[in-house]
């Protein structure tokens, strides 16, 4: 995708690159977009604060079937290959083409291992008896972080294209290192969008003596 | 950046050596012919692209809306089932408003965002032959439902086990414009296929998958636009000297890119309902079918604005220039342009009055709603203030402008009406409600539109529209739609609800009926002849100077046809009006030559964007068919997808590539014909 933008020779009105400028507009809108999305779940969540009921017919708690273990392992990871996607745009910057590959691979490892943390909670969760067709919140939940998911994966795959796109030779210069730049503004959003799901999907359900929603699991010591 | 043009600038494309891509493939671009139009990435061509098909849906709608209208000429009539009658009024304004006004809408974009910042193309030329295709596939997908329903009622699938097995067969889209959940979603308990009963037929998921894809395609095109604007301002040309309709096409990109998510994540929740059996909308399991209406309206007030500005921009490009005035408050126009669009994220819920919001909700909407009033009526009296004291020409363009202002105004008093929340919840789905927003819509949007059609057409083509024609086809248009709505304001007084497909007799609505149907054919024949006017003046039109009317802004100092390059040498600009001024002021227009010996840089073009939309296609055409139950649909789809990110995937390593033109020799500046005589 690095390449799908004609750039013109003459300098821009504002300064600002096509490419990144359409970006920024880009990211604008998909702030709408998982607003919107975040926003549906909240309101369920506030509506039937009880959690859900499994296929046997028992009522489930939410606190029972997250692992905030693994998603706050999974969210480090993530946060840390913002980390390396910084050092790799600044790699580009700087011309050095060898530490761009280093860390723009391990952004690629890191955002697998995320995918990977989520598609074992999926089937978790499944087997836990969560599904998206028995509950208001199952739908929400996984279409929620499914998106999300598919968000990840779109940017790995953009990834992977432009580790290999270097090798050609054709990624050098002060394009080159805007394209990268590109990547990593969708990466960074990408994963800022994660911290605000990882805090208002997962983290508020421990909060309090019984989770946001008043009626969850109370907390043993 | 470096691009990969290793030859010397020719004088036509056609002298180009075959060029490879980055992938090695030969690019299009010396093709001529309909493989030409195909891969353009020229803005101009692309535009006419949009108006023709805009044009084509547009006249699709009208014949549904004159079904529409033939059934309730008399009381009790059986000129089509009431479950055709669904399908009719839904696919009239899912036409109408995303197949007509918004690609017709795009099409005046496309055409003059570049020639009013004084730019050679828009920033993305791909991604805008991109949205293109990719709105041709959403309007085939939606259109293409017909087919199904045609199949259906001529029996074709009477021996397929997945046609015996559908419960409901509206294979066109039935639910209204806006598809309320749960009608249009599920109840019940998902069966082992992951499908809930539903209450509708495939027709829904026909809407689903098709307004997605044209939403895909609104999106790039609108990100390309704000880009456009922003970022190729020729030199000079700062944001309080763009003309209006330039700024009116920001304002509506701004909208479509903040308000078209609304509508995505509601489809996808939606078609997760209906074809993975979620629980969005689905009562049975605890679904608010209220959150659809919140989520689509949304989305759905501010597309109100997204049809209107555009129109509201070519009308203050139209009335200073046959006023000979300059636009009168030019900042107080941008700036109210602007309030609405803000305004407009502010008051979606006056369409919910009825669903019992509360009393403060209510009355919060209810004031924000008459506020959007106040920025709309400061436009109207500016556009007054600029006929006033001008030497006003009756030409084509100037009456169907001035028809817009009458006529949307008076949509405009219904719509305070309607603000009124206890009003309101007399009028709700009633004809009353069809009276307002045709008002605003045709008689607002559509006559701005083919205002524009007839002021930009002699630009467009270098031909001039047959006058006569144009004048007794506005007439017609204007008289045949205040007889088909007018009388609608009483009927919906008089309690004839909305998508209701036949209505007794004894009601008092037979004869304002039958009114309405006349009036309905006049403006039919008005808007066909309007239109046969024009594809005759594309084709065969009497030739015409590069600046017939006598034009203020920058694409009337250009040639008629304008050259793909646009501009031979960059325009530099030290006023609003800048063509005007250059004409008859002290600040002409400045030129710099960019190109030189250089030439000017010209983007090559691309079959990908071509295969992007095909994909899209077969993704729209496939969703529907999993609904219907027809085995291996599913492949449709995920070949679909492949061919999709095949697309775009050769379109990014393809490269931007790009030719260099010879920069031609600075001809005589165009005319000064001031002479429309004839007019």
């Amino acid at each position: 995708m690095s390449q799908v933008a004609e750039s013109s020779h003459a300098p821009t009105s504002t300064g600002i690159d096509h490419k990144k400028l359409i970006m920024w507009l880009f990211l604008a809108s998909d702030c709408m977009f998982f607003g919107t999305l975040i926003s549906t779940h909240l309101l369920y969540r506030k509506l039937y604060p009880t959690g859900f009921t499994d296929a046997e017919g028992h009522q489930r708690f939410i606190q029972n079937l997250f692992n905030i273990e693994l998603t706050s392992f999974s969210t480090f990871i993530l946060l840390m290959s913002s980390f390396l996607m910084a050092l790799a745009v600044s790699a580009m910057h700087k011309g050095q083409i060898k530490s761009f590959r280093r860390n723009i691979l391990g952004v690629i490892f890191f955002g697998l291992i995320f995918l990977g943390c989520q598609v074992y909670e999926f089937t978790h969760f499944l087997h836990q008896g969560l599904t998206i067709q028995n509950s208001v919140f199952g739908s929400t939940f996984y279409v929620l972080t499914g998106t999300h998911g598919t968000h990840v994966a779109i940017g790995v795959l953009w990834l992977i294209i432009l580790y290999f796109y270097s090798f050609t030779g054709k990624l050098v210069g002060h394009m080159g290192a805007l394209d990268v730049e590109i990547a990593g503004l969708y990466w960074h959003f990408v994963d800022i969008v994660w911290i605000i799901i990882f805090t208002a999907v997962y983290l508020v359900e421990y909060l309090g003596p019984t989770g946001f929603w008043g009626t969850g699991l109370p907390l043993t010591k | 950046m470096s691009h990969d043009t290793h030859h010397a600038p020719v004088a036509s494309k056609l002298e180009l050596a075959p060029e490879r891509s980055d992938l090695g493939l030969i690019r299009p671009d010396r093709s001529t012919g309909w493989a030409d139009w195909l891969t353009t990435v020229d803005h101009k061509k692309i535009g006419i692209m949009y108006g023709a098909f805009a044009m084509l849906f547009f006249l699709l709608g009208g014949v549904e809306a004159l079904a529409i209208r033939t059934q309730l000429s008399r009381p009790d009539n059986d000129f089509v089932t009431a479950r055709m009658y669904n399908q009719l009024f839904t696919m009239h304004g899912t036409t109408m408003i995303f197949l007509g006004v918004m690609p017709l809408s795009a099409a005046f974009f496309n055409f003059l965002v570049p020639l009013q910042i004084g730019a050679r193309d828009v920033a993305f030329p791909r991604l805008n032959a991109f949205s293109l295709w990719t709105f041709v596939a959403g309007a085939l997908v939606l259109n293409s439902s017909w087919l199904f329903e045609f199949g259906h009622l001529s029996g074709w699938f009477n021996n397929f086990d997945w046609y015996k097995s559908l419960v409901y067969t509206d294979f066109a889209p039935a639910n209204g414009w806006f598809s309320y959940a749960p009608l249009s979603g599920t109840f019940g308990q998902a069966n082992a296929a992951l499908q809930a009963p539903r209450f509708t037929g495939v027709g829904t998921d026909f809407w689903i998958i098709g307004l997605q894809i044209l939403g895909v395609a609104s999106l790039a095109a609108s990100f390309n636009f704000i880009c456009t604007i922003i970022n190729m301002r020729a030199k000079g040309m700062t944001m309080m000297r763009l003309p209006v309709f330039t700024w009116m096409t920001l304002v509506t990109s701004i909208l479509i890119i903040l308000a078209f998510p609304a509508i995505t994540v509601a489809l996808i929740e939606l078609m997760f309902d209906r074809q993975f059996g979620a629980n969005f909308f689905n009562p049975s399991a605890g679904g608010q079918p209220i959150l659809w209406q919140h989520l689509f309206w949304i989305f759905g007030h501010p597309e109100v604005y997204i049809l209107v500005l555009p129109a509201m921009g070519i009308v203050s490009e139209v009335l200073p220039t046959f006023s000979g005035k300059s636009l009168f408050g030019y900042p107080i126009i941008v700036f109210s342009g602007a309030v609405i669009g803000f305004l407009g994220f502010a008051v979606w819920s006056h369409h919910m009055f009825t669903t019992g919001l509360g009393a403060v909700p209510t009355a919060a909407f209810a004031l924000l709603t008459m506020a959007i009033a106040v920025p709309t009526g400061v436009k109207i009296f500016n556009w007054l203030g600029t006929l006033w004291g001008g030497r006003i020409r009756f030409t084509p363009p100037m009456v169907l402008s001035l028809g817009f202002i009458w006529m949307f105004m008076c949509g405009g008093f219904s719509g305070v009406m309607h603000s009124a929340a206890p009003a309101d919840a007399q009028q709700q789905d009633s004809y009353f409600v069809i009276a307002h927003f045709h008002y605003v819509l045709l008689g607002g949007v559509l006559l701005g539109l083919m205002s524009g059609l007839y002021f930009w057409f002699p630009k467009i083509f270098g031909r001039m529209p047959n006058a006569p024609i144009a004048y007794i086809a506005s007439g017609l248009v204007i008289l045949g739609f205040n007889l088909a709505f007018g009388p609608m304001h009483y009927l919906g007084l008089a309690g004839q609800p909305r998508r209701t497909h036949t209505y007794h007799a004894g009601n008092g609505w037979e004869t304002w009926n039958y009114v309405a149907t006349i009036g309905a054919f006049i403006l039919g024949i008005g808007i066909f002849l309007a239109f046969a006017n024009l594809v005759w003046t594309a084709f065969k039109g009497k030739k015409c100077s590069p600046d017939p009317w006598d034009g203020r802004t920058l694409e009337w100092s250009l040639p008629s046809p304008v050259p793909e390059y646009n501009f031979a040498r960059s325009p530099i600009i030290a006023t609003r009006d800048a063509y005007n001024e250059d004409k008859y002021g002290e600040k002409k227009i400045g030129y710099e030559n960019d190109g030189g010996e250089a030439g000017i840089h010209m983007p090559s073009q691309s079959w990908m964007p071509l295969v992007a939309g095909f994909g899209f296609l077969m993704i729209g055409i496939g969703m529907p068919l999993i609904a219907m139950g027809v085995p291996h649909a599913g492949w449709v789809v995920i070949s679909g997808l492949g061919v999709m990110f095949l697309g775009i995937l050769l379109w990014a390593l393809e490269g931007p590539g790009g030719y260099m033109l010879k920069t031609p020799t600075p001809s005589s500046p165009a005319p000064v014909t001031a002479n429309t005589s004839s007019y």
